[in-house]
């Protein structure tokens, strides 16, 4: 498919998520507790988009590789090293947001 | 746009109903954004029942990788037309997160604030894609937001004004 509304269906599904370094992705499969491998371009990409990627790896959330690494990665990889994403907390937000404007 | 509308929407999403009305800013090119913040909004007032919420579309300021000097030129024209837009809404706190969209509305509310007609208090929390480097938004409203939030320990040893809570989104 090229492009859907949503992939929270597919992605619930998935036992294994392969996929480019974009945010939204790398985050929404996170999320959903299935493990990621995220391959990058670094010719293609701005620098910018490989700064969350490369965190992530390094926290140990996914495994990264590039295109021509991609098959040797998936002989190789070792699943049960990835660590689980905490989810982010709007409620620290909120507590802020209502010490900053008064409405403690 | 997109991935910051999706990020704002969670910010929001804890938030007590005493921040209304919710008046929604956004790109006129943005074509998902609206159906999002009306879903958004659709869900908050099953819980809350008197949740009231507007949307504006303004000019996009800029497009990615615009040239320098036809950014000025679209960013002022942004500006013109958002400054109404602000007056008008008056709001008494502005909470935003870098896309372009957000500049020209900030610096509307600034300058409503310089000639005394409204005071609004700038919240700018950047993007969780931002671990190591600020967006051009947030690099311009780092020295004119009143809180600049960042959501990774990085940033906030380089930028030490800004406010460090964590993940938030």
């Amino acid at each position: 498919f090229r492009f859907k509304d949503s992939l929270a269906e597919d992605l619930r599904r998935a036992d294994l998520v392969i996929s480019h370094a974009g945010a939204g992705s790398c985050l929404e499969t996170l999320e959903k507790g299935k493990p990621l491998i995220v391959v990058t371009n670094e010719k293609l990409m701005n620098n910018h988009q490989l700064e969350l990627a490369k965190q992530l790896h390094r926290d140990g959330h996914v495994l990264c590789c590039n295109c021509s690494t991609l098959v040797e990665t998936l002989q190789s990889m070792d699943l049960s090293t990835l660590k689980p994403f905490p989810p982010g907390q709007p409620e620290k937000f909120a507590l802020f947001l209502d010490k900053v404007v008064g409405f403690q | 746009t997109g991935g910051h509308t999706t990020e704002i929407l969670r910010l929001l999403s804890c938030l007590p109903e005493s921040y209304s009305p919710r008046h929604y800013i956004f790109a006129d090119s943005d074509k998902m954004s609206e159906a999002k913040i009306r879903s958004f909004e659709q869900k908050r007032s099953e819980r809350f029942s008197n949740s009231q919420f507007t949307l504006d579309r303004v000019p996009r300021s800029r497009e990615v990788g615009q040239s320098w000097t036809s950014s000025v030129v679209t960013t002022l024209y942004s500006i013109l037309y958002s400054l109404p837009l602000t007056y008008k809404l008056k709001p008494d706190l502005i909470l935003c997160n870098g896309p372009g969209t957000c500049v020209p509305v900030c610096i509307s509310a600034l300058l409503l604030g310089l000639l005394r007609i409204k005071r609004a208090i700038i919240v700018y929390v950047e993007s969780i894609c931002r671990v190591e480097t600020l967006s051009l938004s947030g690099k311009i409203l780092y020295y004119f937001s009143d809180y600049f939030i960042v959501q990774w320990p990085d940033l906030k040893e380089k930028y030490p004004k800004s406010v460090y809570l964590g993940r938030i989104v």
